[in-house]
């Protein structure tokens, strides 16, 4: 059975019920658990859930060292733009230990923050970094698009022995969604399939699976069907599925809010001209990010970011037959 | 052989237990550096050693029971001698061998025994204290009493993880102790070149005042100086009361590290840095002259807990077990290639 | 034990409380102006009002000069107006136009100014701390008496990079004065859930720096505490500590329900409100009536909606604006 929830709420749910069945799971982070009537602090208590000061490099090394002795830290970070603070916790301590040290500890924890709040936020709270992430060894990075994937991530991440980085969209915070109820996890490494197709493969993460599917929306009145994939986890990245999407349709359009070498779509692109090359009949196409750093003025705030426009364009582009130029 | 684990009186096995620690420390330490003259290449990257500081490792482990935690810098050899890991297992991790401590994944900075408490190591200047604060968390939470040792050099006390790290600490009283090893140095650069308070003529152990955490700076050459102090502050973490800072004075021996140079040349030791960089050999005379293992062997003989015979026999059991320590390292194989691509996650 | 300075005859006159003055009015009604627009959607975006802190940026940045450099962080449009830069630009930044301070690409967060001096603000707590140091090293280095002052709040004390910087600052004693707003909150918890030392002069106090604390609705005290750190910054000492103490009378943000907090009385605030006690403070020293604050008042008001008016009628930036503004040139 289920039940509807906004993204965000979903989020909540599965740290919930996840500490619920596990007590050595905390919550921690800045601006929550300060007083005593908070949902957390009355379910949990002071010593899993607490309030931290504005010291992002202490806040998730402590997860690590809390994780090494046996606890399952979830640190609330809000943005990923605030972990740039503590990278060196983030990319050269906690994906590490595991494996400098032959195995004999893990490092379970979960960081837990916000990306791409293209809502007037400005330079340093908009971006998507996400995969700065990918590629480190002993970190996975998860992105949910919709408020099932939302719960069932959040609780897969927290189960899993590994650091992960559980990047949310703040564009989809609100967004409602049919969430199954009670415990439910989403595997990671398996992408989903959001509408099969058979002329053209669209790859998108987070929010621009809502932008491929809308294009998909129109195009379909063109009577051009995309299949439409959301990878779920960008780490580990099931290419698989997406190999196998190509194979059938022949053509590859990847989304990314992020910039262009800065993004998963371009690791993709990698893979399948590798892997897939055989399958394509026209290059792979990438709809990404401008090179700049994310505006605060509205209309050159949506010029840089990917839309549905752009998407359409991109199909018809890898579809028709003008020519592919470069960005 | 007793290890005081936090007695309250340290009787006369105890304080052999103390130095017998100190010599293991100093010989193993000693078998590292000859390693580069005596097997060129074996040893690859970074080593640091704790020559010097043996005093103050073995003072602060021997206040712990044996459910309790420690985190240390890369300068990690030392704690899990004085701990009882296997330094044969250890030799080979620094050796990079299978049999090693870290089946040799990790090497000489990265040095971890889960089942001794010694969690893990981390390369980084300063990043082992958020590590340390957050197991201390967790030994709140499980409310066994445990506490956790957080060892670092002065460097790191510049890092904002000190700062945050201590400041959380205090604020949500964490069973934990801070020990600040203060060697005067931080890689090549003297204290006083970079450090506000050193500059001023002040201790260190001055900063815990900005987390109203109580500090005090003692003589890390003296054994039982640092035992007394940190056993102390260990009781306070026990029963609940938080955090201490203990800025251990003391002077590192050897270089801050070794020397890396193209394939090809060996790697070895220099020179300590007061001579090679700052043409001050007295300053490294009158430290050679304070060392502390030879100084704690000879107060021991002259309070009569040790005859000198008995010294030198400690002193020849320390060899023979270094010597092992050594043989095994060398015997003991390259992992598998395979094995790179092992414990990337759990 | 707290290092108060005082010079004497260096308090503030007549003249310069009525600068003051229409500096605080200017700022009051802007910040007020901006969250009605913000919740209108004629600035769309986050921002974060400093209502009830205006004495403090008035104070401080009227003593200062376009080469001295000052920093802020997220709630700076205080600072920015209080150091030169014009209502239009900022109002036209806020609603994202090509006539703003930054053509519209900062925002908010991001109010940059250099021809008054006013370098830059942050979103990310405290960041600007370490970079105003530069700015203070760059003015030692180049032989002048410029100094670098730096606004933050007391959640920024407890990051690692403000205290990286005052080791450095102590210990390379650079000209750099830095301003703590102690408004008892950050974001949305209160000083106690991140340090057990209250006062932000107490955590530095360890690094011996020159360091006090005032009540920072108290405009002629920051006046004069500050006058007498610069007076000392530009005879080449260094670094000072100005906490002032102050009161954030709106949410974190625009939108902030703020149920983490008791809201003041009206009553209290009237009491505390830097502006009205320095209305009575001079009225009662004679330095100004009723006449001409109402003067100052509606000369302030004036300015405010010209400044939406210039807003409103600007153009937003063209997107080709976008390829220059990513790297420099050369």
């Amino acid at each position: 059975m289920a039940h509807e929830l906004p993204y965000i709420a979903a989020i909540i749910e599965a740290i919930q019920l996840e500490m619920e069945r596990d007590e050595s799971v905390l919550y921690f982070g800045q601006n929550m658990a300060t007083t005593e009537n908070e949902p957390f602090v009355e379910a949990f208590g002071k010593d899993r859930v607490r309030v931290t000061p504005i010291s992002e490099t202490a806040e998730i090394g402590i997860a690590v060292g809390a994780a090494l002795a046996g606890y399952r830290p979830v640190v609330e970070l809000y943005m990923a733009e605030f972990m740039l603070v503590a990278m060196d916790q983030v990319i050269n301590e906690a994906p590490r230990f595991r494996g400098m040290s032959g195995g004999q500890v893990k490092v379970p924890i979960v960081l837990k923050a916000g990306y791409g709040f293209t809502a007037g936020w400005a330079g340093q709270h908009t971006g998507t970094l996400n995969a700065l992430f990918m590629g480190v060894p002993g970190l996975k990075v998860v992105v949910p698009s919709t408020a099932a994937d939302a719960k069932g991530l959040m609780a897969t991440a927290i189960r899993d022995d590994n650091p992960v980085v559980y990047l949310h969209n703040y564009l989809l915070t609100l967004d409602h969604g049919d969430v199954p109820d009670g415990e439910y996890l989403v595997p990671f490494g398996e992408a989903s399939v959001r509408r099969e197709g058979s002329d053209v493969t669209i790859v998108g993460t987070g929010w621009t699976v809502d932008r491929a599917l809308a294009a998909a929306d129109r195009l379909a009145g063109e009577g051009i069907e995309a299949e439409v994939i959301d990878p779920r986890t960008i780490a580990p990245l099931d290419t698989q599925t997406i190999l196998e999407s190509v194979d059938k349709t022949g053509h590859l359009v990847l989304v990314d809010q992020a910039t262009r070498h800065a993004s998963v779509s371009t690791v993709i692109a990698g893979e399948v001209a590798e892997f897939g090359f055989g399958s394509l009949k026209a290059p792979i196409v990438q709809v990404t990010g401008l090179d700049a750093t994310i505006p605060y003025s509205e209309p050159l705030e949506a010029y840089v970011l990917p839309d549905d426009d752009k998407v359409v364009a991109a199909v018809q582009s890898v579809l028709g037959t003008a020519p592919v130029t470069a960005a | 052989m007793s290890a005081p684990q936090g007695a309250e009186r340290l009787d006369p096995e105890h304080l052999v237990w103390i130095f017998r620690q100190m010599s293991r420390i100093r010989e193993f330490e000693e078998r590292v550096k000859r390693t580069f003259e005596e097997h060129p290449g074996v040893i690859r990257g970074h080593t640091h050693l704790a020559d010097g500081a043996e005093a103050s490792i073995v003072g602060s482990i021997a206040t712990l029971g044996p459910d309790d935690q420690f985190f240390t810098t890369y300068r990690c050899h030392g704690y899990p001698i004085a701990r009882g890991s296997d330094p044969k297992a250890m030799m080979a991790e620094i050796y990079g061998r299978r049999d090693g401590i870290c089946k040799g994944l990790g090497g000489s900075m990265h040095l971890t025994d889960a089942g001794n408490g010694f969690l893990g190591t981390s390369g980084i200047v300063g990043a082992g204290i958020p590590h340390g604060t957050g197991a201390a968390w967790a030994a709140q939470i499980r409310g066994k009493g445990q506490v956790v040792l957080c060892f670092f050099g002065d460097g790191a006390s510049k890092q904002g993880a000190f700062y945050e790290s201590l400041n959380i600490a205090s604020l949500w009283k964490l069973p934990i102790v801070y020990v600040m090893e203060n060697n005067g140095y931080n890689v090549h650069t003297r204290t006083e070149q970079e450090d506000a308070n050193r500059a001023a003529g002040e201790d260190l152990s001055v900063k815990s005042r900005a987390f109203s955490m109580p500090g005090v700076t003692i003589d890390g050459r003296d054994p039982l100086e640092v035992y007394e102090t940190v056993r102390a502050a260990v009781g306070r973490a026990r029963s609940g009361e938080g955090p201490t800072l203990v800025e251990s004075q003391m002077y590192r021996l050897s270089a801050h590290g070794n020397i890396i140079a193209p394939p090809g040349v060996p790697l070895h030791f220099p020179e300590h840095e007061a001579i090679e960089k700052f043409g001050a050999p007295e300053e490294y005379e009158a430290a050679k002259q304070g060392d502390p293992v030879p100084a704690f062997r000879g107060r021991l003989v002259a309070d009569g807990v040790l005859t000198g015979e008995e010294a030198d026999a400690i002193a020849a059991e320390v060899r023979e077990e270094m010597q092992a320590a050594v043989d095994f390292g060398l015997a003991s194989p390259f992992p598998e290639v395979e094995t790179a691509l092992d414990y990337v996650y759990a | 034990m707290l290092n108060q300075h005082k010079r004497p005859g260096e308090s503030l006159d007549g003249g310069q409380a009525a600068g003051l003055l229409a500096t605080m009015w200017r700022i009051r009604l802007f910040e007020e102006r901006v969250g009605q627009l913000a919740r209108s959607g004629d600035i769309d975006g986050l921002v974060h009002l400093s209502i009830g802190q205006e004495g403090v940026a008035a104070a401080v940045c009227s003593q200062l000069r376009d080469d001295d450099h000052v920093y802020s962080g997220h709630r700076a449009h205080g600072h920015a107006i209080a150091k030169g830069a014009s209502l239009e630009r900022v109002m036209a930044e806020l609603m994202g136009r090509d006539t703003g301070l930054c053509r519209g690409l900062g925002g908010s967060m991001h109010l940059v100014d250099v021809e008054h001096g006013f370098m830059g603000a942050t979103g990310v707590v405290g960041g600007t701390v370490p970079i105003a140091l530069g700015s203070a090293l760059a003015a030692r280095l180049r032989g002048t008496d410029a100094v670098a002052v730096v606004f933050f709040g007391d959640g920024a004390v407890q990051a690692g990079h403000f205290n990286e910087t005052i080791n450095l600052a102590t210990l390379w004693r650079l000209p750099l004065v830095l301003v703590c707003e102690n408004n008892g909150f950050a974001e949305f918890t209160p000083r106690s859930a991140h340090t057990v030392v209250e006062r932000v002069s107490d955590v530095v106090a360890p690094y011996g720096l020159e360091r006090s604390t005032v009540d920072g609705n108290d405009v002629p005290a920051v006046w004069d505490a500050f006058g007498s750190y610069l007076a000392s910054a530009r005879s080449g000492a260094g670094p000072f500590l100005l906490e002032c103490l102050t009161h954030r009378v709106r949410g974190h943000y625009e939108g902030d329900p703020g149920r983490y907090r008791d809201s003041m009385a009206e009553a209290e605030w009237k009491e505390k409100d830097p502006i009205l006690r320095l209305e009575r403070h001079g009225m009662a020293a004679g330095w100004y009536g009723e006449d001409e604050l109402r003067t100052i008042g509606e000369a302030a008001a004036a300015a405010v909606e010209d400044a939406v008016r210039f807003g409103l009628e600007s153009p937003f930036p063209p997107s080709a604006l976008l390829e220059a503004a990513v790297y420099a040139d050369g």
